[in-house]
């Protein structure tokens, strides 16, 4: 091949090379590289903040972010509240940072009566009083977690005695379910 | 507040005993008989006041349930029981009503840390006579009272396995629980009150029976819990009649070399009031429970993502 062309192709890959780098580089704005999760007692411009860098190259810190609206949202409990994270994971979904069922479990976790714990696809005897305790323990943690999102957050005192009454009854329903379902072979 | 539901464990028996028997050495004819009294009494408080858990619930659903955990079978079962119960009751209500008396008077006589008074020793005698009579008739009811627990028992575990454990999922269970399954709001399907009555365990059979037999007017919710309850218990019951037909032979035995020395122990009168309570379904511990508030089952916020 020609010299000079050879020199000319080779400033060629180089122009390119560093345009595709200053591409990339103006994609990720500076916000995102540092990733901190919101300050500040508001709850609705922390929602803001958070959406913005999630789709900004922070979305591996997802949870940092999800645990900080939950402690803001602590800061002013109304039943509104439940509403915005909602609308928060239903975001997720929709900027791909989700999949549904995720969004779905994680508000179920905090806002909803039911135990996400609890999702199984075989019976109880199979598959559940194998593990009795584990799913026990489970359950108590997102008990805590209900604390957190009905009555923290969302002021719904109801919910979480349905919440706290459920877990109760789980308990003892599966207590005795498990022994007439007899050992595990 | 959410439902308090206390239940006394085997633990505690045993740990019951191991502190008596910890003193044994000391006094081996005087804690022998008190250890005795008090397995009796642990049975019969158990067995009358504090195993079964009474579930009193007035709400009448609209909806037939479709769970089959109490089919005739099993509310006769219950029936029986309660009468085994009742006759057991009835056999053992003078003798207890006796070592009431005698209880009063050995009190009132200050035979009290005055065992060496030849009076004081024949009411030992006395009480212990009747207290032997006691043992008797429990041997002679419980094996009968020990056959209709354990079919009762039985007959729901098999309900409760194939209903509960076979066709549901975890899930599915807790919305059956939480009364999705038969349309019902939470608040309506659960009983409204549960935990120890304080009530004779035939009175209890009959409420039982009278709360199952009505099971048109309950949610399955609730008799998914009434159900679990009553099985627990039952197995409770079980074994705690297992081990006192076990002791009773000791005991009697114990009993009978007591009355050889005419030995009575102080804790007597504290055994015969505990046994009064029993009989007259006296509380003893009152143990706090909970009902869910009054109001509106929902907030009125719902989600997309709700489950």
């Amino acid at each position: 091949m020609n010299p000079s062309i050879k020199s000319k192709l080779g400033g060629l890959v180089t122009v390119a090379a560093l345009t595709a780098s200053l591409a990339a580089c103006s994609s990720n704005p500076t916000q995102a590289t540092t990733c901190t999760p919101p300050q500040g007692p508001n709850l609705e411009s922390a929602l803001s903040k958070a959406r913005f860098d999630l789709e900004t190259g922070c979305e591996h810190e997802f949870d940092a972010y999800f645990q900080r609206l939950l402690t803001i949202a602590e800061g002013d409990p109304k039943q509104e509240n439940k509403a915005s994270f909602s609308d928060f994971l239903l975001w997720t979904n929709d900027a791909g940072l989700l999949s549904k069922r995720q969004a779905r479990e994680i508000y179920n976790r905090y806002f909803g009566v039911k135990y996400v714990s609890l999702i199984s696809d075989y019976s109880v005897c199979q598959q559940t009083c194998p593990d009795q305790s584990a799913v026990m323990r489970d359950m108590n943690r997102e008990l805590g977690d209900k604390e957190q999102g009905l009555l923290r957050i969302s002021a719904d005192r109801l919910n979480y005695t349905r919440a706290s009454n459920l877990y109760q009854e789980t308990e003892l329903v599966l207590e005795a379910t498990c022994e007439a379902c007899g050992p595990v072979e | 507040m959410p439902i308090l539901r206390l239940r006394k464990t085997g633990h505690e028996a045993i740990e019951a005993n191991h502190e008596i028997n910890d003193c044994k050495e000391d006094f081996p004819m005087k804690t022998a008989t008190t250890r005795d009294w008090k397995v009796t009494q642990r049975f019969l408080r158990q067995l009358l006041t504090g195993c079964l858990l009474l579930p009193v619930a007035a709400h009448a659903g609209s909806t037939a349930p479709t769970i089959k955990l109490f089919p005739t079978t099993v509310l006769e079962e219950i029936k029986h029981t309660g009468n085994v119960a009742a006759e057991m009751e009835t056999g053992l209500q003078a003798v207890i009503g006796r070592l009431d008396e005698q209880q009063k008077l050995y009190m009132e006589s200050k035979c009290e840390g005055n065992e060496g008074d030849p009076g004081c020793e024949r009411m030992a005698r006395q009480l212990g006579k009747s207290y032997l009579e006691m043992l008797n008739v429990m041997a002679d009811k419980l094996p009968e009272m020990e056959t209709a627990v354990n079919a009762t028992s039985s007959s729901l575990e098999k309900r409760i396995r194939m209903e509960l454990g076979q066709k549901k999922t975890s899930w599915t269970l807790q919305e059956l629980l939480i009364g999705e399954e038969s349309g019902t709001s939470a608040t309506a399907s659960q009983p409204s009150l549960r935990g120890r009555s304080g009530m004779r365990l035939s009175d209890r059979f009959s409420q039982y029976y009278k709360l199952v037999a009505r099971s048109g007017g309950k949610t399955n919710s609730s008799l998914a819990v009434i159900a679990s309850d009553i099985y627990l218990d039952m197995q409770e019951t079980s074994s705690l009649i297992a081990r006192t037909r076990e002791e009773i032979s000791r005991a009697t035995l114990m009993e009978q070399l007591n009355q050889s020395f005419g030995t009575i122990t102080p804790e007597m009168q504290e055994v015969v009031a505990g046994v009064k309570a029993i009989l007259f379904g006296e509380e003893q511990d009152v143990i706090p429970m909970a009902i869910p508030p009054a109001g509106p089952a929902d907030s009125g916020y719902e989600s997309a993502l709700q489950m």
